[in-house]
């Protein structure tokens, strides 16, 4: 890592604009090209004291900043355009999460990194919407709330209420959706709002370590700890009435599930091992990178293909899980409001991923190209009229949801030309982090993080009640100013706020 | 009287064992052979990680089950004889019962310092911790003798009595922690510090069927077990003095101090400790050979319990164990080990009833990922424990570190590093890491550059492997 004070690191930092910072080449060693990330006045304030402190000696030690950890990514074998990191960007294992970056599929050097990916593979959200009103629900939300607790396994231990075997778990590995459309779990339709119709069809289970699958095996159809969690929220304001209604939203009020969970320990097991078969592969074909934890491969490597596949196995057992949830959820509303999920209207809105590479085609310098796109910690946001985007939304663009954390709003978005242009079709996924928080460590308590909760007048279903603070809001890159900032930023377009009534926590 | 499947024992293992087969054979024949008229059913599962849950245990009349599970049917009487080849089951009542695939869990017994005293007992099943509360009521001094997780959660429930704890080891509670670890709870054991929320103390009133009498014990309490019974003395003098590195060499009902004790209880360092009674909380035995075996014999480990291989059969065909009263005999996991503990009666007991139902239609049985690595969550004092992987660095000699992090009266956090890749942690108060570490520990992912920085109070690295 260089060495510079940190009135000389600013020097390497330039403002484009009200809401976008330029990151030059040699902030870090090697970059191929430029960084870039998106900021408005709070946030940049977090991302630059975040620098600031990691140039005090000793302060941070092993963890970089995220500014850092994106200008590193910008050093990697065979990336075009930006390293880019959205407004909630944070430290992660090797790629901040909040960075995505192209690697160019014609580029004999470029690489694929698991670190770009994340470890929970295909973490994602799902929203369901309803054809209830906070008037039907408010009164019952707690025998909701209950009922979803009853009927999602909440982490593991409990057993997924779907039984799974050996057999089972091969299959869905392979065939995503179609699995738990086969099983009867999902309706048709469902899959038509996914990314990738819910199957990543490169998948190879025999790509994929006994291990892994031990892994995963006991662990489908069940929500996860730490940030997972499914809540029950009203909408609380419609930005875009016409693209709403496009997704089924026609009113204030109107009440929406949605579900956030990934791969869990399956994906943690796929990048794992990958990682270890990567180290190999750099000391073999010479591949240098400013740091360890960006272990990667050449994308045509026998390593690389391997991982992609694994990653694809590991995506597509995250869609399984969130539609295992999905008519688990179906089946608690249709329970307590006596009526089918149909005549509920229970529809999925929209799929996104959040942990997740993917062979797409950009333009890049005036050429199509065909890219790697390494999304972490970040969504997909495709404009009108992409061909990957389903028919229903061919008009406003693709629905991007982004889960805020317990007691604070999410926000539904929509692609724009402009995000194409810019970042590679990506914008957020949530909120985020400042690395250094024993400020927010200090002025939390527990008691008063519940209490808040409480006067908002959601009902909190905790597992384990700590988990409630480590969501809290004030330890968090408030998900107003990151979903605010890709507005600005003309890299998204809000198109609906929803509010949570009830949370189910892993 | 047949079935496809028959469990011996209304324990945490049996009841888990029934819950699987049920959940992946709904019309599954399935008898359950109980020596007592409840069982334990797991319940308030609250998941923690993916591998780790903190559960209650509740008691519930038998036909608790047979509401739970419709095809399941209960034979309350105790087995006393099996034929593995005639695939029976005799019970004391003479009553024969067909099986095709056969689990014991039956369990295990506290090891008692003396046995045939009233005044020394152990304290396993709800009889035995009913007389707890019924003998505590007028006690003014007892001992506890015993390091493990039923003393330490005693010594910490037992108020209003002055108690002596015997144990053998130089740091109290070594069964599960370190003497750093100790040395943290030391503040609370001389001042319980309940917070109010916490001294609820829930009095249940226990109706005790024809069981009683016999001499069957009932199953294995569950966790929380203290929360259901008074443990709150008349007496309001609480006190607590540890005797370190002692056992109990006699007991005795006379003492010279002329104070004439119910019991007096001579220890290895030379002490006399006269005291109303004895708690003996030494570890049990596991209860392998109560019940006859007819054309065979059972394979037993050195600690008594009946050998299971990685698919909890044991030696004899169609035959699993699951929970206390087996050993776990196959070439285990690096980070897992057998210890008699709630949390994996309850991992067996599930495992065991897949392994039943997979191998009755000859399908391959992946063994369970619940024992790639030790998991334990339990309340001492207090605090919230948790233990994984090899906690106390378990078969690593001297080739590791330790990374540490406590903040008094609040955490204290444990890594054990080896290799450069973390083996096991520690984990006491609210830490926010117990997933990060399943993680590491599972992942074995190098994290040395990261150096003591991993537990830098300031950073927050929860989401930091995500």
């Amino acid at each position: 890592m260089v060495v510079r004070s940190y009135n000389d690191e600013l020097k390497y930092l330039e403002k484009i604009n009200s809401y976008c910072w330029r990151i030059k080449k040699g902030f870090q060693p090697n970059m191929k090209v430029e960084g870039v990330f998106y900021v408005n006045d709070a946030l940049e304030k977090l991302m630059l004291e975040e620098l600031r402190n990691s140039c005090r000696p000793g302060m941070v030690g092993g963890f970089l900043p995220g500014v850092k950890q994106i200008a590193n990514v910008a050093a990697l074998p065979g990336i075009v355009g930006r390293s880019v990191g959205l407004p909630d960007v944070h430290s992660g294992y090797g790629f901040a999460i909040g960075n995505m970056a192209a690697f160019d599929m014609s580029d004999p050097e470029a690489v694929v990194s698991p670190g770009g990916v994340g470890f929970d593979i295909n973490c994602g959200v799902r929203l369901l919407r309803t054809n209830l009103t906070a008037k039907d629900v408010l009164p019952i939300k707690e025998q909701l709330a209950q009922s979803l607790f009853d009927h999602i396994p909440v982490g593991v231990g409990s057993k997924g209420i779907i039984p799974m075997n050996a057999r089972d778990l091969e299959e869905a590995l392979e065939m995503g959706m179609d699995w738990s459309l086969r099983e009867g779990y999902i309706w048709a339709e469902d899959k038509e709002h996914c990314e990738e119709y819910g199957r990543m069809l490169n998948a190879d289970p025999s790509k994929v370590s006994l291990r892994a699958k031990k892994r995963g095996l006991p662990q489908l159809g069940t929500l996860g700890a730490g940030n997972h969690y499914a809540e029950i929220q009203i909408v609380d304001e419609i930005y875009d009435k016409w693209a709403a209604s496009k997704m089924g939203i026609e009113e204030k009020g109107q009440v929406c599930v949605m579900i956030h969970s990934g791969s869990r320990g399956f994906g943690h097991q796929v990048a794992t091992d990958a990682l270890v078969q990567m180290e190999k592969a750099m000391k073999r074909d010479k591949i240098e990178v400013n740091d360890k934890q960006l272990a990667c491969a050449r994308i045509n490597s026998a390593e690389g293909q391997d991982y992609l596949k694994g990653m694809a196995a590991a995506a597509n057992f995250a869609w399984v899980n969130r539609s295992s949830m999905t008519f688990l959820c179906r089946q608690a509303f249709a329970k307590q409001f006596k009526m089918s999920p149909d005549d509920l209207d229970m529809h999925v809105i929209y799929d996104v991923s959040h942990n997740i590479a993917k062979i797409e085609e950009h333009m890049v310098d005036g050429k199509q190209k065909t890219l790697l796109v390494h999304r972490k910690g970040s969504t997909r946001a495709f404009p009108p009229h992409h061909p990957l985007i389903p028919v229903d939304y061919q008009l406003t663009g693709q629905p991007v949801l982004i889960g805020g954390t317990m007691g604070t709003c999410s926000y539904v978005l929509t692609g724009t030309e402009e995000g194409m242009k810019e970042t590679f079709g990506s914008t957020c996924h949530g909120a985020g982090r400042a690395l250094s928080r024993a400020k927010s460590r200090r002025n939390l308590d527990y008691t008063t993080v519940l209490k808040k909760l409480e006067e908002q007048g959601i009902s909190i279903r905790v597992a384990s009640p700590k988990l409630v603070m480590e969501e809290a809001p004030e330890s968090y890159k408030n998900v107003t100013d990151v979903v605010n900032t890709c507005h600005a930023a003309g890299i998204s377009k809000k198109t609906v706020k929803l509010v949570p009534i009830a949370v189910i926590k892993g | 009287m047949e079935a496809v499947y028959v469990i011996i024992g209304g324990g945490i293992a049996g009841i888990s064992c029934i819950e699987a087969i049920s959940l992946l054979d709904e019309s599954a024949s399935i008898i359950l052979i109980s020596a007592t008229p409840f069982v334990k059913a797991v319940t308030h599962i609250n998941p923690l990680t993916k591998m780790l849950a903190e559960f209650s245990v509740e008691e519930k009349p038998f036909d608790y089950i047979s509401s739970m599970f419709p095809s399941v049917n209960v034979v309350i009487d105790s087995a006393i004889k099996i034929d593995p080849v005639q695939r029976t089951v005799t019970t004391s009542t003479n009553k024969i019962v067909n099986y095709q695939k056969l689990c014991i869990c039956t369990g295990a017994s506290p090891k008692m310092i003396a046995t045939d005293c009233d005044h020394v007992f152990g304290i396993r099943d709800i009889d035995s911790a009913k007389q707890l509360e019924e003998k505590l009521k007028d006690a003014k001094r007892i001992m506890v003798v015993g390091n493990g997780g039923i003393a330490t959660e005693l010594i910490y429930e037992i108020e209003g009595v002055e108690i002596i704890w015997a144990i053998k080891d130089k740091h109290i509670s070594a069964t599960f922690i370190d003497p750093g670890a100790a040395e943290f709870f030391q503040d609370r054991l001389v001042q319980k510090d309940k917070d109010a929320a916490a001294t609820v103390v829930k009095t249940v009133k226990y109706t005790v069927g024809e069981g009683e009498g016999t001499k069957c014990t009932g199953a294995a309490l569950g966790p929380h077990w203290h929360d259901r019974i008074n443990l709150i003395a008349k007496n309001n003098a609480s006190k607590i003095t540890v005797e370190y590195e002692v056992e109990v060499s006699r007991v005795k009902f006379h003492g010279e101090d002329g104070e004439n004790w119910p019991v007096y209880v001579e220890l290895t360092n030379g002490k006399t400790v006269g005291c109303n009674f004895v708690v003996s909380a030494t570890g049990v035995i596991p209860n392998s050979e109560t019940i006859s075996i007819v054309n065979g014999t059972f394979d037993l480990a050195e600690d008594k319990g009946i050998k299971v291989n990685s698919l909890m059969e044991t030696n004899l065909p169609n035959i699993y164990a699951a929970g206390d009263v087996c050993s776990a005999s196959w070439p285990t996991a690096c980070h897992w080990f057998q210890m008699r503990l709630w949390t994996q009666a309850r991992q067996m007991g599930s495992y065991a009833g897949r392994c039943m139902v997979e191998s009755k239609r000859g399908e391959e049985t992946i063994v369970d990922f619940c024992f790639e690595m030790f998991t334990h969550v339990t309340r001492f004092f207090g605090y919230k424990v948790i233990l994984l992987g090899l906690f106390n660095a378990q078969n690593l000699d001297r080739n590791y570190e330790l990374l540490l992090r406590v903040t008094k009266k609040n955490e204290y956090i444990k890594l054990v590093v080896s290799d450069g890749k973390i083996q096991g942690a520690v984990l006491i108060g609210d830490t926010d890491l117990e997933e990060m570490c399943e993680n590491l520990i599972l992942n074995q992912l190098n994290v040395s550059e990261f150096g003591e920085d991993l537990l830098n109070p300031d950073i927050d690295i929860e989401d930091y492997f995500d």
